[in-house]
Protein backbone atom coordinates (compact mmCIF):
# COMPACT_ATOMS: atom_id res chain seq x y z
CA UNK A 1 0.00 0.00 0.00
CA UNK A 2 2.84 2.32 0.96
CA UNK A 3 4.62 1.55 -2.28
CA UNK A 4 1.50 2.22 -4.34
CA UNK A 5 1.17 5.59 -2.63
CA UNK A 6 4.81 6.44 -3.42
CA UNK A 7 4.46 5.41 -7.04
CA UNK A 8 1.31 7.54 -7.36
CA UNK A 9 2.97 10.64 -5.96
CA UNK A 10 6.05 10.21 -8.16
CA UNK A 11 3.78 9.64 -11.14
CA UNK A 12 1.86 12.85 -10.47
CA UNK A 13 5.06 14.83 -9.91
CA UNK A 14 6.64 13.78 -13.15
CA UNK A 15 3.30 14.01 -14.96
CA UNK A 16 3.28 17.75 -14.22
CA UNK A 17 6.82 18.08 -15.51
CA UNK A 18 6.02 15.95 -18.54
CA UNK A 19 2.83 17.86 -19.41
CA UNK A 20 4.61 21.19 -19.34
CA UNK A 21 7.51 19.75 -21.31
CA UNK A 22 5.05 18.45 -23.87
CA UNK A 23 3.37 21.87 -24.12
CA UNK A 24 6.75 23.51 -24.39
CA UNK A 25 7.78 21.05 -27.12
CA UNK A 26 4.74 22.06 -29.11
CA UNK A 27 5.47 25.75 -28.70
CA UNK A 28 9.07 25.16 -29.75
CA UNK A 29 7.86 23.25 -32.75
CA UNK A 30 5.43 26.00 -33.70
CA UNK A 31 8.15 28.59 -33.27
CA UNK A 32 10.47 26.52 -35.46
CA UNK A 33 7.79 26.23 -38.13
CA UNK A 34 7.23 29.98 -38.06
CA UNK A 35 10.94 30.54 -38.22
CA UNK A 36 11.24 28.30 -41.28
CA UNK A 37 8.47 30.22 -43.02
CA UNK A 38 9.36 33.67 -41.95
CA UNK A 39 7.37 36.18 -43.83
CA UNK A 40 6.68 39.84 -43.93
CA UNK A 41 3.19 40.98 -44.82
CA UNK A 42 2.89 44.39 -46.44
CA UNK A 43 -0.71 45.54 -46.00
CA UNK A 44 -1.67 47.96 -48.76
CA UNK A 45 -4.10 50.85 -48.93
CA UNK A 46 -7.50 49.92 -50.35
CA UNK A 47 -8.11 51.08 -53.89
CA UNK A 48 -4.42 51.36 -54.71
CA UNK A 49 -4.03 51.73 -58.47
CA UNK A 50 -2.44 48.79 -60.26
CA UNK A 51 0.54 50.85 -61.34
CA UNK A 52 1.44 51.89 -57.82
CA UNK A 53 0.85 48.38 -56.63
CA UNK A 54 3.22 46.99 -59.25
CA UNK A 55 5.86 49.56 -58.33
CA UNK A 56 5.65 48.52 -54.69
CA UNK A 57 5.96 44.87 -55.72
CA UNK A 58 9.14 45.66 -57.66
CA UNK A 59 10.64 47.51 -54.69
CA UNK A 60 9.86 44.60 -52.37
CA UNK A 61 11.25 41.97 -54.73
CA UNK A 62 14.35 44.06 -55.37
CA UNK A 63 15.35 43.86 -51.71
CA UNK A 64 18.27 41.46 -51.02
CA UNK A 65 16.38 40.19 -47.96
CA UNK A 66 13.35 39.01 -49.92
CA UNK A 67 13.24 35.74 -51.90
CA UNK A 68 9.76 36.27 -53.32
CA UNK A 69 6.48 38.12 -52.89
CA UNK A 70 2.90 37.12 -53.62
CA UNK A 71 -0.07 39.46 -53.98
CA UNK A 72 -3.09 38.47 -51.85
CA UNK A 73 -6.33 40.20 -52.81
CA UNK A 74 -9.00 41.03 -50.20
CA UNK A 75 -11.21 38.27 -51.58
CA UNK A 76 -8.41 35.73 -51.32
CA UNK A 77 -7.68 36.87 -47.75
CA UNK A 78 -11.35 36.46 -46.77
CA UNK A 79 -11.50 32.99 -48.29
CA UNK A 80 -8.36 32.00 -46.42
CA UNK A 81 -9.85 33.26 -43.14
CA UNK A 82 -12.99 31.18 -43.74
CA UNK A 83 -10.91 28.06 -44.24
CA UNK A 84 -8.65 28.61 -41.20
CA UNK A 85 -11.38 29.60 -38.77
CA UNK A 86 -14.50 27.68 -39.75
CA UNK A 87 -15.97 28.19 -36.29
CA UNK A 88 -16.19 31.92 -37.04
CA UNK A 89 -18.06 31.55 -40.35
CA UNK A 90 -21.23 33.03 -38.87
CA UNK A 91 -19.37 36.21 -38.00
CA UNK A 92 -17.86 36.32 -41.44
CA UNK A 93 -21.29 35.85 -43.07
CA UNK A 94 -22.72 38.72 -41.09
CA UNK A 95 -20.09 41.19 -42.29
CA UNK A 96 -21.38 43.83 -44.67
CA UNK A 97 -17.97 44.59 -46.15
CA UNK A 98 -14.75 42.64 -46.56
CA UNK A 99 -12.47 43.78 -43.72
CA UNK A 100 -9.28 42.39 -45.23
CA UNK A 101 -6.99 44.78 -47.12
CA UNK A 102 -4.87 43.74 -50.08
CA UNK A 103 -1.37 42.65 -49.17
CA UNK A 104 1.94 41.36 -50.36
CA UNK A 105 3.30 38.31 -48.52
CA UNK A 106 7.04 38.25 -48.87
CA UNK A 107 9.31 35.36 -47.84
CA UNK A 108 12.66 36.14 -46.34
CA UNK A 109 16.13 34.78 -46.81
CA UNK A 110 17.37 32.89 -43.73
CA UNK A 111 20.20 35.35 -43.13
CA UNK A 112 17.74 38.20 -43.16
CA UNK A 113 16.22 37.13 -39.87
CA UNK A 114 19.49 37.62 -38.12
CA UNK A 115 20.37 40.83 -39.85
CA UNK A 116 19.61 44.11 -38.17
CA UNK A 117 19.37 45.70 -41.62
CA UNK A 118 16.00 44.06 -42.29
CA UNK A 119 14.48 46.39 -39.72
CA UNK A 120 15.91 49.38 -41.58
CA UNK A 121 14.40 48.06 -44.84
CA UNK A 122 11.01 47.56 -43.21
CA UNK A 123 11.10 51.04 -41.74
CA UNK A 124 11.73 52.49 -45.21
CA UNK A 125 8.95 50.44 -46.74
CA UNK A 126 6.55 51.54 -44.00
CA UNK A 127 7.03 55.09 -45.23
CA UNK A 128 6.28 54.20 -48.88
CA UNK A 129 3.06 55.49 -50.42
CA UNK A 130 0.47 52.72 -50.57
CA UNK A 131 1.77 50.75 -47.59
CA UNK A 132 -0.73 50.86 -44.77
CA UNK A 133 1.00 48.51 -42.34
CA UNK A 134 3.77 45.90 -42.13
CA UNK A 135 3.62 42.71 -40.12
CA UNK A 136 6.85 40.82 -39.52
CA UNK A 137 6.20 37.43 -37.86
CA UNK A 138 9.69 37.36 -36.40
CA UNK A 139 7.97 38.95 -33.42
CA UNK A 140 5.69 35.96 -33.20
CA UNK A 141 8.65 33.63 -33.31
CA UNK A 142 10.31 35.50 -30.47
CA UNK A 143 7.07 35.51 -28.51
CA UNK A 144 6.52 31.81 -29.13
CA UNK A 145 10.03 30.94 -28.04
CA UNK A 146 9.70 33.13 -25.01
CA UNK A 147 6.37 31.48 -24.16
CA UNK A 148 7.93 28.07 -24.63
CA UNK A 149 10.73 28.91 -22.23
CA UNK A 150 8.24 30.26 -19.72
CA UNK A 151 6.04 27.17 -19.95
CA UNK A 152 9.06 24.96 -19.49
CA UNK A 153 10.20 27.03 -16.50
CA UNK A 154 6.75 26.84 -14.91
CA UNK A 155 6.70 23.12 -15.51
CA UNK A 156 10.07 22.64 -13.87
CA UNK A 157 9.14 24.93 -10.99
CA UNK A 158 5.87 23.14 -10.21
CA UNK A 159 7.37 19.80 -11.00
CA UNK A 160 10.34 20.61 -8.82
CA UNK A 161 8.08 21.26 -5.85
CA UNK A 162 6.28 17.98 -6.38
CA UNK A 163 9.48 16.08 -7.03
CA UNK A 164 10.84 17.40 -3.72
CA UNK A 165 7.69 16.10 -2.07
CA UNK A 166 8.29 12.74 -3.76
CA UNK A 167 11.79 12.65 -2.30
CA UNK A 168 10.43 13.00 1.23
CA UNK A 169 7.63 10.56 0.61
CA UNK A 170 10.01 7.90 -0.69
CA UNK A 171 12.32 8.61 2.21
CA UNK A 172 9.47 8.01 4.64
CA UNK A 173 8.21 4.94 2.84
CA UNK A 174 11.68 3.41 3.00
CA UNK A 175 11.90 4.41 6.65
CA UNK A 176 8.64 2.58 7.33
CA UNK A 177 9.92 -0.42 5.40
CA UNK A 178 13.10 -0.32 7.46
CA UNK A 179 11.05 -0.21 10.66
CA UNK A 180 8.91 -3.07 9.45
CA UNK A 181 12.05 -5.12 8.83
CA UNK A 182 14.06 -4.02 11.83
CA UNK A 183 14.12 -7.53 13.30
CA UNK A 184 15.50 -8.91 10.09
CA UNK A 185 18.07 -6.11 9.92
CA UNK A 186 19.13 -6.81 13.48
CA UNK A 187 19.63 -10.50 12.71
CA UNK A 188 21.59 -9.63 9.60
CA UNK A 189 23.89 -7.39 11.63
CA UNK A 190 24.35 -10.04 14.27
CA UNK A 191 25.32 -12.74 11.79
CA UNK A 192 27.90 -10.45 10.18
CA UNK A 193 26.19 -8.75 7.25
CA UNK A 194 28.02 -5.73 5.88
CA UNK A 195 26.27 -2.38 5.72
CA UNK A 196 25.99 -2.71 1.96
CA UNK A 197 24.36 -6.12 2.24
CA UNK A 198 21.66 -4.50 4.36
CA UNK A 199 21.50 -1.27 2.41
CA UNK A 200 21.36 -2.45 -1.21
CA UNK A 201 17.85 -4.00 -1.16
CA UNK A 202 16.39 -0.77 0.23
CA UNK A 203 18.27 1.36 -2.29
CA UNK A 204 17.01 -0.84 -5.09
CA UNK A 205 13.50 -0.60 -3.72
CA UNK A 206 13.60 3.21 -3.75
CA UNK A 207 15.10 3.33 -7.23
CA UNK A 208 12.49 0.95 -8.59
CA UNK A 209 9.70 3.01 -7.04
CA UNK A 210 11.09 6.07 -8.79
CA UNK A 211 11.34 4.31 -12.13
CA UNK A 212 7.86 2.77 -11.91
CA UNK A 213 6.28 6.10 -10.96
CA UNK A 214 7.99 7.70 -13.90
CA UNK A 215 7.02 5.04 -16.42
CA UNK A 216 3.43 5.42 -15.27
CA UNK A 217 3.63 9.18 -15.80
CA UNK A 218 4.97 8.67 -19.33
CA UNK A 219 2.10 6.31 -20.06
CA UNK A 220 -0.40 8.89 -18.83
CA UNK A 221 1.24 11.60 -20.93
CA UNK A 222 0.98 9.32 -23.96
CA UNK A 223 -2.76 8.90 -23.38
CA UNK A 224 -3.18 12.61 -22.76
CA UNK A 225 -1.54 13.42 -26.09
CA UNK A 226 -3.76 10.89 -27.82
CA UNK A 227 -7.03 11.93 -26.20
CA UNK A 228 -6.65 15.70 -25.83
CA UNK A 229 -7.23 16.55 -29.52
CA UNK A 230 -10.26 14.25 -29.58
CA UNK A 231 -12.04 15.67 -26.58
CA UNK A 232 -10.78 19.18 -25.96
CA UNK A 233 -8.65 20.21 -28.90
CA UNK A 234 -11.51 21.23 -31.22
CA UNK A 235 -13.10 23.52 -28.66
CA UNK A 236 -9.94 25.60 -28.60
CA UNK A 237 -10.33 26.54 -32.25
CA UNK A 238 -7.41 28.56 -33.52
CA UNK A 239 -5.56 28.14 -30.24
CA UNK A 240 -5.36 24.43 -30.91
CA UNK A 241 -2.00 24.90 -32.56
CA UNK A 242 -0.55 26.63 -29.55
CA UNK A 243 -2.23 24.76 -26.70
CA UNK A 244 -1.41 21.29 -27.85
CA UNK A 245 0.77 18.50 -26.66
CA UNK A 246 3.70 17.10 -28.52
CA UNK A 247 5.32 13.75 -27.75
CA UNK A 248 8.38 13.95 -25.57
CA UNK A 249 11.62 13.14 -27.29
CA UNK A 250 13.43 9.90 -26.44
CA UNK A 251 16.07 11.96 -24.70
CA UNK A 252 13.46 13.72 -22.55
CA UNK A 253 11.81 10.42 -21.66
CA UNK A 254 15.12 8.90 -20.62
CA UNK A 255 15.98 11.98 -18.59
CA UNK A 256 12.65 11.83 -16.78
CA UNK A 257 13.07 8.13 -16.00
CA UNK A 258 16.63 8.76 -14.84
CA UNK A 259 15.33 11.62 -12.72
CA UNK A 260 12.76 9.35 -11.13
CA UNK A 261 15.35 6.70 -10.43
CA UNK A 262 17.65 9.30 -8.89
CA UNK A 263 14.92 10.69 -6.65
CA UNK A 264 14.06 7.18 -5.52
CA UNK A 265 17.69 6.32 -4.87
CA UNK A 266 18.42 9.53 -2.97
CA UNK A 267 15.23 9.23 -0.95
CA UNK A 268 16.26 5.75 0.15
CA UNK A 269 19.82 6.78 0.86
CA UNK A 270 18.65 9.67 2.98
CA UNK A 271 16.33 7.43 4.94
CA UNK A 272 19.00 4.79 5.53
CA UNK A 273 21.51 7.38 6.69
CA UNK A 274 19.10 8.95 9.12
CA UNK A 275 17.22 5.97 10.50
CA UNK A 276 19.50 3.02 9.98
CA UNK A 277 22.65 5.07 10.42
CA UNK A 278 24.40 3.13 7.67
CA UNK B 1 41.40 -15.60 23.23
CA UNK B 2 38.73 -13.46 24.83
CA UNK B 3 40.07 -11.05 27.45
CA UNK B 4 37.93 -8.77 29.56
CA UNK B 5 39.64 -6.08 31.63
CA UNK B 6 37.72 -4.38 34.42
CA UNK B 7 34.40 -4.39 32.64
CA UNK B 8 31.63 -2.34 34.24
CA UNK B 9 28.17 -1.99 32.78
CA UNK B 10 25.44 0.29 34.00
CA UNK B 11 21.98 0.40 32.41
CA UNK B 12 20.37 2.73 34.93
CA UNK B 13 21.71 5.01 37.65
CA UNK B 14 22.96 3.15 40.68
CA UNK B 15 22.26 -0.18 38.99
CA UNK B 16 25.31 -2.03 37.80
CA UNK B 17 24.67 -5.00 35.56
CA UNK B 18 28.38 -5.90 35.65
CA UNK B 19 30.97 -4.80 38.15
CA UNK B 20 34.69 -5.01 37.54
CA UNK B 21 34.77 -8.20 35.50
CA UNK B 22 38.23 -9.34 34.48
CA UNK B 23 38.67 -12.72 32.91
CA UNK B 24 40.43 -14.62 30.21
CA UNK B 25 38.85 -17.28 28.00
CA UNK B 26 41.46 -19.18 26.00
CA UNK B 27 40.92 -20.48 22.49
CA UNK B 28 39.19 -23.81 22.54
CA UNK B 29 37.85 -23.40 26.07
CA UNK B 30 34.36 -24.50 27.07
CA UNK B 31 32.91 -22.25 29.77
CA UNK B 32 29.63 -22.07 31.58
CA UNK B 33 28.54 -18.71 32.98
CA UNK B 34 26.03 -19.19 35.71
CA UNK B 35 24.20 -17.27 38.38
CA UNK B 36 20.66 -16.31 39.36
CA UNK B 37 18.42 -14.27 37.08
CA UNK B 38 19.69 -10.69 36.77
CA UNK B 39 23.24 -11.60 37.69
CA UNK B 40 24.62 -10.26 34.42
CA UNK B 41 25.07 -13.42 32.33
CA UNK B 42 23.29 -12.09 29.25
CA UNK B 43 24.99 -8.69 29.58
CA UNK B 44 28.37 -10.37 29.64
CA UNK B 45 27.64 -12.20 26.40
CA UNK B 46 26.24 -9.05 24.79
CA UNK B 47 29.43 -7.19 25.57
CA UNK B 48 31.55 -9.94 24.05
CA UNK B 49 29.73 -9.77 20.70
CA UNK B 50 29.35 -6.01 21.05
CA UNK B 51 25.62 -5.72 20.99
CA UNK B 52 26.14 -3.38 23.89
CA UNK B 53 29.14 -1.37 25.03
CA UNK B 54 30.55 -1.50 28.54
CA UNK B 55 30.41 1.64 30.65
CA UNK B 56 34.04 1.09 31.51
CA UNK B 57 36.74 -1.39 30.72
CA UNK B 58 38.24 -3.05 27.71
CA UNK B 59 37.66 -6.22 25.79
CA UNK B 60 40.22 -7.81 23.53
CA UNK B 61 39.49 -10.76 21.25
CA UNK B 62 42.47 -12.39 19.55
CA UNK B 63 44.53 -9.27 20.07
CA UNK B 64 41.89 -6.88 18.69
CA UNK B 65 40.39 -4.24 20.96
CA UNK B 66 36.73 -4.82 20.28
CA UNK B 67 35.65 -1.42 21.54
CA UNK B 68 37.84 0.35 19.01
CA UNK B 69 36.35 -1.44 16.00
CA UNK B 70 34.38 1.11 13.93
CA UNK B 71 30.67 0.33 13.47
CA UNK B 72 31.01 -0.44 9.79
CA UNK B 73 33.67 -3.10 10.52
CA UNK B 74 31.86 -4.91 13.32
CA UNK B 75 30.61 -7.46 10.83
CA UNK B 76 34.10 -8.99 10.70
CA UNK B 77 33.98 -9.76 14.42
CA UNK B 78 30.46 -11.12 14.22
CA UNK B 79 31.36 -13.47 11.37
CA UNK B 80 33.74 -15.30 13.67
CA UNK B 81 30.94 -15.93 16.14
CA UNK B 82 27.81 -18.01 16.39
CA UNK B 83 25.26 -16.59 18.78
CA UNK B 84 22.26 -18.30 20.33
CA UNK B 85 19.91 -15.80 21.89
CA UNK B 86 17.65 -16.38 24.79
CA UNK B 87 14.72 -15.11 22.68
CA UNK B 88 15.88 -17.10 19.60
CA UNK B 89 15.47 -14.09 17.27
CA UNK B 90 14.10 -16.11 14.41
CA UNK B 91 12.43 -14.51 11.42
CA UNK B 92 8.88 -15.76 11.51
CA UNK B 93 8.04 -14.73 7.97
CA UNK B 94 10.86 -16.93 6.65
CA UNK B 95 11.08 -20.70 6.68
CA UNK B 96 13.43 -22.66 8.88
CA UNK B 97 15.81 -23.19 5.99
CA UNK B 98 16.02 -19.45 5.26
CA UNK B 99 16.48 -18.60 8.91
CA UNK B 100 19.60 -20.75 9.05
CA UNK B 101 20.79 -19.91 5.52
CA UNK B 102 21.01 -16.19 6.28
CA UNK B 103 24.21 -16.78 8.25
CA UNK B 104 25.82 -18.13 5.09
CA UNK B 105 24.21 -15.73 2.63
CA UNK B 106 25.91 -12.76 4.27
CA UNK B 107 29.23 -14.53 3.65
CA UNK B 108 28.48 -14.91 -0.03
CA UNK B 109 28.49 -18.72 0.10
CA UNK B 110 27.19 -20.28 -3.16
CA UNK B 111 23.60 -21.50 -3.12
CA UNK B 112 24.44 -25.18 -3.55
CA UNK B 113 26.88 -25.05 -0.67
CA UNK B 114 24.32 -23.21 1.46
CA UNK B 115 21.79 -26.00 0.90
CA UNK B 116 24.26 -28.65 1.95
CA UNK B 117 25.52 -26.87 5.04
CA UNK B 118 22.10 -25.77 6.23
CA UNK B 119 20.81 -29.33 5.95
CA UNK B 120 23.79 -30.63 7.91
CA UNK B 121 23.40 -28.02 10.63
CA UNK B 122 19.70 -28.80 11.00
CA UNK B 123 20.44 -32.51 11.09
CA UNK B 124 22.99 -31.91 13.83
CA UNK B 125 20.22 -30.59 16.06
CA UNK B 126 17.69 -33.09 14.72
CA UNK B 127 15.28 -30.61 13.14
CA UNK B 128 16.10 -31.20 9.47
CA UNK B 129 12.69 -32.82 8.87
CA UNK B 130 11.07 -29.44 9.48
CA UNK B 131 13.34 -27.52 7.13
CA UNK B 132 10.50 -26.07 5.06
CA UNK B 133 8.22 -25.13 7.92
CA UNK B 134 7.69 -21.66 9.29
CA UNK B 135 8.95 -21.12 12.85
CA UNK B 136 5.45 -20.30 14.04
CA UNK B 137 4.52 -23.91 13.41
CA UNK B 138 7.32 -25.22 15.60
CA UNK B 139 7.36 -25.78 19.35
CA UNK B 140 9.55 -23.60 21.54
CA UNK B 141 12.11 -26.34 21.76
CA UNK B 142 12.17 -26.78 18.01
CA UNK B 143 12.59 -23.07 17.48
CA UNK B 144 15.51 -23.12 19.86
CA UNK B 145 17.15 -25.87 17.85
CA UNK B 146 16.76 -23.80 14.70
CA UNK B 147 18.48 -20.90 16.49
CA UNK B 148 21.32 -23.24 17.46
CA UNK B 149 21.62 -24.52 13.89
CA UNK B 150 21.98 -20.92 12.67
CA UNK B 151 24.70 -20.30 15.25
CA UNK B 152 26.80 -23.30 14.20
CA UNK B 153 26.21 -23.41 10.43
CA UNK B 154 29.11 -21.10 9.56
CA UNK B 155 31.65 -23.08 11.70
CA UNK B 156 32.36 -20.16 14.00
CA UNK B 157 35.49 -19.77 16.10
CA UNK B 158 33.46 -18.63 19.09
CA UNK B 159 29.99 -19.77 20.14
CA UNK B 160 28.04 -17.71 22.65
CA UNK B 161 24.82 -19.27 23.83
CA UNK B 162 22.34 -17.69 26.20
CA UNK B 163 20.20 -20.37 27.83
CA UNK B 164 20.37 -22.69 24.80
CA UNK B 165 18.56 -25.49 26.56
CA UNK B 166 16.08 -23.35 28.44
CA UNK B 167 13.00 -24.72 26.69
CA UNK B 168 14.20 -28.20 25.98
CA UNK B 169 13.46 -31.37 27.88
CA UNK B 170 16.49 -32.74 29.77
CA UNK B 171 17.20 -35.41 27.19
CA UNK B 172 17.22 -32.96 24.33
CA UNK B 173 19.15 -30.47 26.44
CA UNK B 174 21.88 -33.04 26.92
CA UNK B 175 21.83 -33.77 23.22
CA UNK B 176 22.31 -30.10 22.39
CA UNK B 177 25.16 -29.76 24.86
CA UNK B 178 26.78 -32.76 23.25
CA UNK B 179 26.58 -30.90 19.95
CA UNK B 180 28.33 -27.92 21.52
CA UNK B 181 30.93 -30.23 23.01
CA UNK B 182 31.54 -31.78 19.63
CA UNK B 183 31.98 -28.35 18.05
CA UNK B 184 34.28 -27.45 20.90
CA UNK B 185 36.41 -30.50 20.20
CA UNK B 186 36.86 -29.18 16.67
CA UNK B 187 38.43 -26.07 18.12
CA UNK B 188 35.65 -23.57 18.72
CA UNK B 189 35.56 -21.62 21.97
CA UNK B 190 32.18 -22.09 23.64
CA UNK B 191 30.64 -19.87 26.31
CA UNK B 192 27.22 -20.87 27.60
CA UNK B 193 25.13 -18.79 29.96
CA UNK B 194 22.79 -21.02 31.92
CA UNK B 195 21.37 -21.64 35.33
CA UNK B 196 20.70 -25.30 34.60
CA UNK B 197 22.70 -26.95 37.38
CA UNK B 198 22.19 -30.43 36.06
CA UNK B 199 23.83 -29.53 32.79
CA UNK B 200 26.68 -27.78 34.55
CA UNK B 201 27.17 -30.73 36.83
CA UNK B 202 27.23 -33.09 33.90
CA UNK B 203 29.19 -31.07 31.35
CA UNK B 204 30.93 -28.28 33.15
CA UNK B 205 34.70 -28.13 33.34
CA UNK B 206 35.08 -24.37 33.52
CA UNK B 207 32.43 -22.34 35.31
CA UNK B 208 32.10 -18.63 36.03
CA UNK B 209 29.80 -17.62 38.84
CA UNK B 210 28.10 -14.25 38.66
CA UNK B 211 26.15 -12.64 41.45
CA UNK B 212 24.63 -9.16 41.06
CA UNK B 213 27.07 -8.36 38.29
CA UNK B 214 30.15 -9.49 40.17
CA UNK B 215 32.36 -12.44 39.44
CA UNK B 216 32.11 -14.43 42.64
CA UNK B 217 34.05 -17.49 41.56
CA UNK B 218 35.57 -19.66 38.92
CA UNK B 219 35.47 -23.38 39.02
CA UNK B 220 37.67 -25.64 37.04
CA UNK B 221 36.55 -29.20 37.43
CA UNK B 222 37.02 -32.31 35.42
CA UNK B 223 34.08 -32.92 33.15
CA UNK B 224 31.92 -35.80 34.30
CA UNK B 225 30.88 -36.62 30.73
CA UNK B 226 32.66 -38.03 27.72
Amino acid sequence: MRNIFSITIICLSFLIVGVFLSLSNNLQHTAAELNRNLAVVFFLDRGLPDGERNALEQKIKASPFITGAVYISPEEALERFRKNFPELRDIVASLKANPFPPSFEATLRDQATRSGQIQEFLRRMAGEKGVEDIQFNRDWVDKMQSLSRMVRAIGFFLGGILVSASFFIISNVIRLNVLARKDEILILRLVGATNNFIRVPFLMEGTILGILGNLLSLLLIFFLIKLFPLYLGKSLGALQQIIAFRYLTTSQCLQLVAGGALIGFLGSLSSLSRFLKI
Amino acid sequence: MIELFHIWKQYQKAQWALQDITLQIKNGDFWFVTGPSGSGKTTLLKIIFRETLPTQGQIVIDGVNVLKIPDHRIYKLRRTMGIVFQDFRLLFHKKVFDNVAVALQVLGVPTKEIRRRVFNALRLVNIHHKMWEYPSRLSYGEQQRVAIARAVVNNPEIILADEPTGNLDPELGFEILSVFKEINKQGATVVIATHDRELIRHFGDKILFLQKGKLTGKDLQPSSTT
